[in-house]
């Protein structure tokens, strides 16, 4: 007797181990959310009930309503994500599908998700991952590191100042970000669809969040799909924090940046340089 | 009632399929031992559409139905937050300035159908024409028929500033105003603060005007309407499935999922032209949601109505004056609700406790003495709603109600009068779901067991309905 | 433009020829030569209005054209890439990046050919800034910046795909990269002469693409060291 439970023993050990091993889960098919698992087959009825006559049976985006809909909705067969954490070029995290679809993108129809439980979103990552095999081949990128943010003071805005000019922002979001620059008119997203520049006088909140580290990361990042590249070979994290001050100074909010901006103005209008092309008193 | 579903069998989703099943099973059982008749025709016909269903918020959005409905008319969670913010979805693209000229927010619904309807122990002749035979039979009814229809318009003024506009009809077309309001939502950028004045439906945490069935007796919900029959005159005349008009406070969490409301109300239940008297009714509702999982959204919640109706009026020459009620009593229906999912099943439970003030109750005016030995009365309803959704577009359902008196306003009659048992059962099927129109196949049955009739106060009379119709909308 | 043309042609036989020395030694392998042109009417080229870049415009004494269809003397066809589509069994990425430049506001090769996981470095020469979107659908697609002064992009594309570029700023400027498995390609200049040499026998499948009027195909076998000629002849539609 004995020595058969031990090769019982053995033998079930073996294969736990074998089918644990086995068991690993498929790339696409799970999304991890924290201590959250999502599941994909769980996933397509969640899309089948939310999402499918926007994105599509086969999540390219042409559902049945996407033809009545500006902007068009995303096509998940390329892979392809404005809003990530990761930098260009490379796959989102589940995080940032989940974020995003919880928060929905502002001045489009993609709604805030934030009612449907957890599980659900988790869930609906999961199975929009099994549209495009780029999920099974390659791996998310790393998301940036982003260091903490220096408090806002007038030198880092105006800084900040001089990098929206350096780096020509201007020439799409125009000099005073009101999505009015030289360029804006023709901007195309990478279906050859046209796509305004952000207007920061609106004082909307961004496609990608609202605080200030989204702000950074939209930039750092780049948002995929769209005319907008990233800047992480060209700025420094400290220019980049710069930058985010300053860009708060260009929106009707209430922000610590707008109110240091205005408070200085009052005194130092005349010394600013306009923003703009080279030989208009810069 | 309540303990036939503590199966305690297996898990908890499978005692209660089991009690959805045995009361499907109970209702097909009570239509054979009734023999299937039904008394309420009549209220059928008068039971307007119930609507909420608006396929322009799927077209402005491109939305399908089943993103805000888990069947429609019924909302899910998201559809909630979408109700609360005003039929908004938040996304600066909301106000019609960004919508196509062509697009209007109108929304048509009607449901022709076939239905049969049946009610014993009616005062029949036995030998027809003579009035000498009276005595208890059975009235069966069937036929094509058509139903209500709303047309139903919704949606924003402008950037949080929500609108309803509800013309309702009968299945004759003679229409009345079933809804209509302004409201303010996000006042101070807080969905905490929203302002609804007009005439609106009462924010019950489970909605008779979003529920699942259509049938005459199987169209409404016992507790939302129940008064005790010594009312007869109908000195309390309220319903808490009935649109009341006023004005109530309101607010949600960011995913709605704790929500409360306050209103002010006419003590008209809803009736416009001022023949109410200078009181006015008050409804509290608050609820909370929890997000459990695979298992969905459970939410929870209660609810307080508090009114005073008046019992005499000023008259001029002998003739009551309108408006000008006095003799104020009061009644109050106080209660729990919740809204349950596991998966794909629903369970809505929902418990109520009313109190009708004795001279309410016996129809007395305040200015003359009540009956001898006249009390409050007092009643407690209870129903159990569950839903199975196969598909977004296949639901089943069914539900137990009663009703119980606990105190009969005439202690001389017999403590059961009035209380009632109702079965319902259905399957709605959707052929199509697209955003622009939606068609479901209805089918219900539904049987009611009144206890008293006018032959007896032991009598059970049992009103049965049929019903298989067509439910549209576009 | 002519002598860009010029240029690319010539670096590419360097390429070529120095690629095929990795191959068969070249005394033991024939070559594929010939000439693309086209029938009928190709479409007129527009001046390209860069007013609103003037660094750029200056440097342009005349308006560049745009480069979708690029003709030669006798109706040869330039910038059609020539390459092995099948018969070869590929080799190694080579080491030598290939260099793309942004000048005067245009890319320079219009287009550049590349093998999958050969470096790639872009440069900008210009004083203004542009930004690099390669619109790749199979590669991971990505949108970099690269303002005035800053340093050469490099990258490598690990899958074969030809994929349009452009810059956002700059809505004129278009350009190709194409990632082929194969060493053996070559580009045609404005005469639309090509060159494929140091090919082992073999049966080949040869292809021509142009970015406006598509592909074609012709087999080719080589048997030993001849060099053989295979002309492709494009029709040209008007749009």
């Amino acid at each position: 007797m004995r020595p058969k439970t031990s090769v019982g023993a053995w033998v079930s050990a073996v294969v736990v181990l074998v089918a644990t091993a086995g068991a690993r889960p498929c790339v696409g098919q799970e999304s991890r959310i924290g201590n959250l698992i999502g599941h994909a087959p769980a996933g397509k009825k969640v899309y089948r009930r939310y999402c499918i006559l926007c994105h599509g049976p086969d999540g390219d985006g042409t559902g049945e309503n996407a033809m009545w809909i500006d902007p068009k909705p995303r096509d998940f067969t390329l892979a392809v994500f404005k809003c990530r954490s990761t930098p260009s070029g490379t796959l989102p995290t589940d995080e940032d599908l989940f974020e995003a679809m919880s928060r929905g993108f502002v001045t489009t129809n993609m709604p805030a998700w934030l009612p449907l439980s957890h599980q659900n979103r988790a869930d609906a990552v999961a199975y929009i991952k099994t549209f495009s095999p780029k999920w099974s081949t390659l791996k998310p990128g790393t998301p940036i590191a982003i260091p903490p943010e220096p408090a806002a003071t007038i030198e880092s805005i105006l800084r900040g100042r001089g990098l929206f000019q350096k780096m020509e922002c201007w020439k799409c979001h125009g000099p005073a970000g009101h999505g009015d620059g030289q360029s804006a008119k023709t901007l195309t997203d990478n279906k050859e669809n046209p796509i305004p520049p952000y207007n920061f006088s609106t004082g909307s909140r961004f496609k990608c969040g609202v605080t200030n580290r989204d702000l950074y990361r939209i930039f750092m990042t780049g948002l995929d799909g769209t005319p907008m590249p990233s800047f992480a070979d060209d700025l420094k994290p400290g220019e980049a924090w710069d930058l985010v001050h300053f860009l708060r100074t260009l929106q009707p909010l209430e922000t610590p940046e707008a109110a240091i901006w205005k408070a200085w103005l009052a005194s130092h209008a005349k010394d600013l340089k306009p923003i703009g092309p080279a030989g208009s008193g810069q | 009632m309540v303990r036939g579903f503590r199966r305690g069998a297996g898990s908890v989703q499978g005692s209660w399929l089991v009690s959805g099943v045995v009361t499907g099973a109970c209702l097909v059982v009570a239509m054979a031992v009734s023999g299937g008749r039904s008394r309420a025709y009549t209220a059928y016909s008068l039971a307007v559409h119930k609507t909420a269903a608006i396929p322009a918020f799927a077209r402005k959005y491109g939305l399908a139905c089943s993103a805000c409905h888990t069947a429609w008319p019924e909302l899910n969670a998201f559809g909630q937050r979408f109700r609360d913010n005003g039929y908004q979805l938040m996304n600066d693209r909301d106000s019609p300035i960004w919508q196509n000229p062509s697009y209007i927010p109108v929304t048509f619904r009607i449901t022709p159908n076939w239905h049969r309807e049946s009610a014993t122990k009616q005062p029949v002749d036995a030998t027809p024409g003579n009035p000498a035979t009276t005595g208890p039979g059975t009235v069966t009814v069937s036929g094509f028929d058509l139903s209500g229809m709303d047309l139903w318009t919704a949606g924003t003024l402008y950037k949080n500033i929500s609108f309803v506009l509800l013309p309702s009809s009968d299945n004759t077309g003679s229409f009345h105003f079933e809804a209509a309001f302004v409201r303010f939502d996000n006042l101070w950028n807080s969905h905490w603060v929203n302002f609804k004045f007009g005439k609106f439906e009462l924010d019950n945490l489970v909605s008779e005007k979003r529920f699942l069935f259509l049938s005459g007796n199987g169209g409404a919900y016992q507790a939302y309407h129940f008064g005790p029959v010594t009312d007869t005159l109908g000195f309390t005349n309220f319903g808490l499935g009935d649109n009341q008009i006023g004005a109530e406070l309101s607010g949600h969490s960011e995913n709605s999922y704790t929500r409360y409301g306050i209103a002010v109300l006419s003590n008209t239940d809803g009736a416009v032209g001022l023949p109410a008297s200078q009181s006015y009714d008050t409804y509290l509702t608050f609820s909370h949601a929890i997000d459990a999982g695979a298992l969905g959204v459970e939410r929870v919640g209660a609810y307080a109505y508090i009114g005073r109706r008046p019992t005499y009026f000023q008259t001029s020459g002998g003739a009551p004056i309108p408006g000008t009620g006095l003799g104020n009593k009061s009644f109050y229906q106080i209660g729990v609700a919740g809204d349950f999912f596991f998966g794909d099943f629903e369970l809505l439970p929902l418990f109520l406790h009313a109190n009708d003030n004795a001279y309410l109750a016996t129809s007395t005016p305040g200015n003359v003495a009540l009956p001898a030995g006249a009390r409050d009365a007092k009643w407690n309803a209870a129903f159990l709603e569950a839903h199975y959704y196969v598909s977004p577009q296949l639901v089943f359902t069914g539900r137990y109600e009663t009703v119980r008196m606990s105190q009969q306003a005439d202690p001389a009659l017999p403590s059961d009068l009035g209380n009632i048992d109702a079965y319902s059962g259905g399957v709605r099927l959707y052929p199509i779901m697209f955003s622009r129109a939606g068609l479901s196949w209805h089918t219900e049955v539904s049987a009611v067991r009144t206890r008293g009739s006018t032959f007896a106060p032991t009598d059970g009379v049992w009103t049965s309905s049929v019903f298989t119709g067509l439910d549209f909308d576009f | 433009m002519r002598r860009q043309y010029v240029w690319i042609v010539a670096a590419v036989g360097l390429v070529g020829s120095a690629l095929g020395a990795r191959g068969a030694p070249p005394a033991m392998a024939g070559a594929i030569s010939g000439k693309v042109t086209y029938t009928g009417t190709p479409p007129k080229m527009k001046p390209i209005d860069m007013a609103k870049e003037p660094s750029c415009a200056k440097q342009h004494a005349t308006p560049v054209t745009t480069e979708n269809v690029v003709t030669g003397p006798g109706n040869a066809l330039g910038y059609v890439v020539v390459y092995i589509s099948a018969g070869d069994p590929g080799s190694s990425a080579p080491s030598e990046a290939v260099r793309y430049d942004q000048k005067g506001c245009q890319y320079i090769p219009h287009v550049a050919v590349m093998q999958v996981s050969q470096p790639l470095e872009i440069y900008n020469d210009d004083q203004t800034s542009h930004n690099i979107h390669p619109l790749a659908k199979v590669n991971p697609e990505w949108n970099k910046s690269q303002p005035i002064g800053a340093p050469p992009i490099h990258t490598t594309w690990e899958k074969p795909e030809f994929i349009p570029v452009k810059c956002n700023v700059h809505p004129w400027m278009h350009g190709w990269f194409l990632v082929l498995t194969t060493s053996h390609y070559a580009v045609t200049g404005e005469d639309g002469g090509f060159s494929l040499k140091g090919l082992p026998p073999g049966k080949y499948t040869l292809t021509a693409w142009q970015e406006q009027f598509g592909t074609q195909t012709q087999d080719v076998t080589i048997s030993g060291t001849e060099t053989k000629t295979v002309d492709f002849v494009f029709k040209a539609r008007a749009y």
